[in-house]
């Protein structure tokens, strides 16, 4: 049988049809992402905690947001690099934020960069405009200045921005005291702030209870000024964060990391593992399984005792053992995956080619003068080659969750995010018992949904292998 | 061949399993400088011993480390540390068997105790009450089923499970666990206000339950959603082994030729079919024993039972590379008891072994 036919076989089933469609989407997104995300992800990105700290921490996705009704906050990052207007002694910026619902923000945080100035530090001011006329001031705060003997002029916050979590920041605690005081005349120690900063900003103290606040929906101002003594001074970016509590098509984690990324990361490493275990896997079983089945005598025996003990060995507390004193790498995995793979293939392989050795075929060819190694990997592999290729599918969600086992144990390779990683973290920080469903559900799904398409497609082989299953469909 | 030479073949195939793992432990300890680790830990603490039992007659402290010195160079020459590591194999393939690996680093047993013996021996039983549990519910679901479903074959039960065996083959059984929790634990809880199934924090309520049977009952409660999560993960692949072989059986001449001469169908399935399907049954069975032992390592720990599968957990994420390696050789001789015993099971039930 050619392989054109017994692709016809495997898309005449239903199984067979539905594998090889998950499959061209797996294969299609994984190689998406390959091309959009850098390599590096891992390390560069998804374990760099300072490139979420603009996202809101553990959030649901933004399609639940019609669910949370009142409750829903629109995350709002703004960012710019132009001011709205620039004279000679200040560069001001404007943000408007439309705040409309019963709970506050989860955050408020400014960022700056690439500060240049020629003598004088610049200044730089946050205030907020609320919708009742009222004006709060967030933050004031000077750059560093010229240290003596630094030459000037200076940049500062050029490789690493600074960020001001204002919903943590003393001066920002104090001037919200000060606030409260002069505008609605309660007394609030910072201390008694921290932490509610965000229904202070966004809502009016009650009049009975003024530790709880009222919120106050409409328009909100920031505005941003940067006073600046040289007109050649300048500031490079301005970022400012209004914190939801929705966002992205997945939410996010612990600290803030948009789950959709790592999970898009996730298909790529998951088919490499499984493809390349598999692939080499199959190969050194089928090699063994056919040269100990030709060849019989001392090297049959070797093979098949060593293949018979190998086979036994219990997997995953030696994939356990192994990854834990050499080293959380994801090669090694892989190649520790391959190595105690084949035996199991070994062992049908060999008793297939028994009963090939002793057909027509191979004694006319050998008759005919072919090598011993012409037969065995040409005529006798030929033969039971889709066998083997359909093993060699089968083995694929194997090795996916193996990997995924060992990576919730907390043995995953850190710089590769994969699904069996981000179930680990969702379950270490106790999202489990936190209910955090977007974090639990799609990283085990898509490992459901990934070994599934191989069942499937092995499934569909099935008749492809065993002609009696075939004449018998029909 | 006799059953006894049988058997003493398979055991030796088995004994070669545990030799196997044990050699490529130590090799692997010996070559990455663990097992010096391990062994001057081992040292460290007899001198502790030695230090506290001398400290009392011996008041100087330059004589006290002095002395102290020279102990640990004995010592050291008896564990063998002045010597390369390749040497001391037999020896570290000996402390591994007797699980004599010196004190874990911060695990410490129920009782307090540090020592990885200890601490291993005492979740050895809660491991084996799951595993068996949860394996003799799934036999008990699976046998019976799986021999309905081949009667019926092409039905709408024998399709259902037939995908229900697909899909939980590729359903890790600790996910399903943690959906299981999540499901009827937190969102149960949630919704009605009680637990159906208990929190997942061990074996016994805290505070555990006074009274045998309370207790007891207790134990049950906390052990119904593990059990549960492993049933249901193995239950449709179970279903779909059995069932697959008493089909190729059945479609043998000799069924048909026993149907022909009129023998009750009732008969023909146990004296014919089955007999002659249980030996591959069995076969099918012991090699569902690795995937079931790799998901109780997981299903332990995201439930909270402190078994051999738990304490793998804490220990990776305590770096106790001591205990580690005794769980490793513990879960290889589990794995290889369990198969000599299915050996034993398959000679029973296959008479062409004993009768060739």
């Amino acid at each position: 049988m050619n392989s054109k036919e017994s692709l016809m076989i495997l898309l005449s089933s239903g199984s067979g049809k539905m594998g090889v469609v998950f499959f061209l989407a797996l294969a299609f997104i994984s190689i998406t992402v390959l091309v959009l995300l850098p390599l590096d992800f891992g390390s560069q990105q998804w374990n760099n905690p300072t490139k979420w700290a603009d996202n809101p921490k553990s959030v649901p996705p933004v399609w639940m947001q019609p669910f949370a009704g009142s409750d829903a906050i629109q995350h709002m990052k703004f960012h710019t690099s132009e001011p709205v207007k620039r004279t000679s002694e200040e560069a001001i910026y404007n943000f408007s934020y439309d705040y409309h619902s019963s709970t506050p923000p989860t955050f408020i945080s400014f960022a700056t960069s690439d500060i240049h100035f020629l003598k004088h530090p610049p200044v730089l001011i946050v205030e907020v405009h609320r919708p009742d006329g009222k004006k709060l001031r967030l933050l004031q705060t000077v750059v560093r200045g010229a240290r003596s003997g630094e030459p000037l002029p200076i940049t500062r916050y050029g490789e690493v921005p600074l960020r001001i979590l204002l919903s943590e920041n003393q001066s920002t605690l104090d001037l919200a005291s000060d606030f409260l005081r002069e505008e609605f005349s309660v007394d609030h120690t910072t201390e008694q702030l921290r932490g509610n900063l965000e229904e202070l900003v966004f809502g009016t103290p009650t009049i009975h209870d003024p530790s709880k606040y009222t919120p106050l929906n409409g328009q909100y101002r920031f505005e941003i000024r940067a006073l600046l003594r040289d007109h050649q001074d300048r500031i490079g970016q301005v970022n400012l964060v209004v914190g939801g509590n929705h966002y992205g098509i997945i939410g996010t984690d612990a600290i803030g990391r948009d789950l959709a990324l790592g999970l898009l990361f996730g298909f790529p490493v998951a088919m490499i593992i499984g493809l390349s275990t598999a692939l080499f896997s199959t190969t050194i079983g089928t090699f063994l399984g056919i040269l100990s089945g030709y060849m019989s005598g001392k090297t049959d025996t070797l093979i098949q005792r060593f293949a018979d003990i190998w086979s036994n060995i219990p997997l995953l507390p030696i994939l356990i053992f192994l990854i834990f004193i050499l080293g959380q790498k994801l090669w090694l995995v892989v190649l520790i995956l391959i190595l105690f793979g084949w035996p199991g293939l070994t062992i049908t392989v060999r008793s297939m080619v028994l009963q090939i050795r002793t057909g027509q075929l191979v004694e006319a060819t050998r008759s005919l003068g072919a090598s011993g190694n012409r037969i065995m990997f040409r005529h006798i592999l030929f033969q039971i080659s889709p066998f083997v290729f359909a093993q060699m599918i089968f083995f694929i969600p194997t090795a996916i969750l193996a990997e995924a086992g060992l990576s919730f144990l907390g043995l995953g390779d850190p710089s590769i995010p994969t699904w069996g990683q981000i179930l680990e973290s969702s379950f270490r920080t106790g999202a489990v018992f936190l209910g955090y469903w977007w974090w639990v559900l799609p990283p085990g799904l898509l490992i459901v949904m990934t070994a599934m398409t191989f069942v499937l497609l092995t499934l569909g082989l099935e008749p492809v292998i065993n002609p009696r299953l075939r004449s018998a469909k029909k | 061949m006799s059953l006894a030479l049988i058997l003493v073949k398979r055991g030796v195939t088995l004994l070669g399993v545990l030799f196997a793992v044990l050699i490529l432990v130590v090799i692997t300890l010996g070559a990455t400088g663990f097992s010096d680790r391990v062994l001057d830990s081992i040292v460290s603490e007899d001198l502790r011993g030695i230090r506290q039992n001398l400290s009392q007659t011996i008041r100087d402290p330059d004589q006290l480390q002095n002395v102290l010195e020279t102990r640990r160079i004995t010592l050291e020459r008896y564990y063998g540390l002045d010597q390369r590591w390749y040497t001391r194999l037999p020896d570290m393939v000996r402390r591994v068997i007797m699980l004599d690996l010196g004190e874990a680093r911060t695990l410490r047993s129920f009782e307090g105790s540090a020592k990885v013996s200890d601490l291993i021996m005492e979740r050895l039983p809660y491991t084996i009450l799951l595993i068996t549990t949860a394996s003799l519910i799934t036999a008990m679901i699976g046998l019976p089923l799986g021999i309905l479903l081949a009667t019926r074959v092409g039905s709408k039960l024998d399709r259902g499970i037939s995908y229900a065996s697909a899909i939980s083959y590729a359903v890790p059984a600790w996910w399903a666990g943690i959906i299981l929790i999540l499901l009827f634990v937190y969102e149960f809880r949630q919704f009605t206000g009680f637990l159906i199934f208990p929190l997942p924090e061990g074996i016994y309520s805290t505070p555990p339950p006074e009274g045998g049977l309370d207790r007891f009952l207790d134990m049950l409660w906390h052990a119904a959603l593990p059990v549960l999560t492993l049933v249901i993960v193995s239950v449709g692949a179970w279903t779909y082994v059995v069932r697959t072989l008493v089909l190729n059986t059945a479609q043998e001449f000799f069924v048909t030729v026993a149907r022909a001469k009129g023998i009750p169908e009732r008969m023909v399935m146990r004296n014919y079919i089955l007999r002659v399907a249980a030996p591959p049954i069995a076969t099918n069975l012991v090699f569902g024993i690795t995937a079931s032992l790799g998901g109780a390592i997981l299903t332990e720990t995201v439930f909270n039972w402190p078994g051999m599968g738990r304490l793998t957990f804490e220990a990776i994420n305590q770096a106790d590379e001591t205990v580690i390696i005794g769980l490793t050789f513990m879960f290889t001789l589990i794995y290889v008891i369990t198969r000599f015993l299915l050996e034993i099971l398959y000679l029973i039930l296959d008479p062409r072994i004993r009768y060739k």
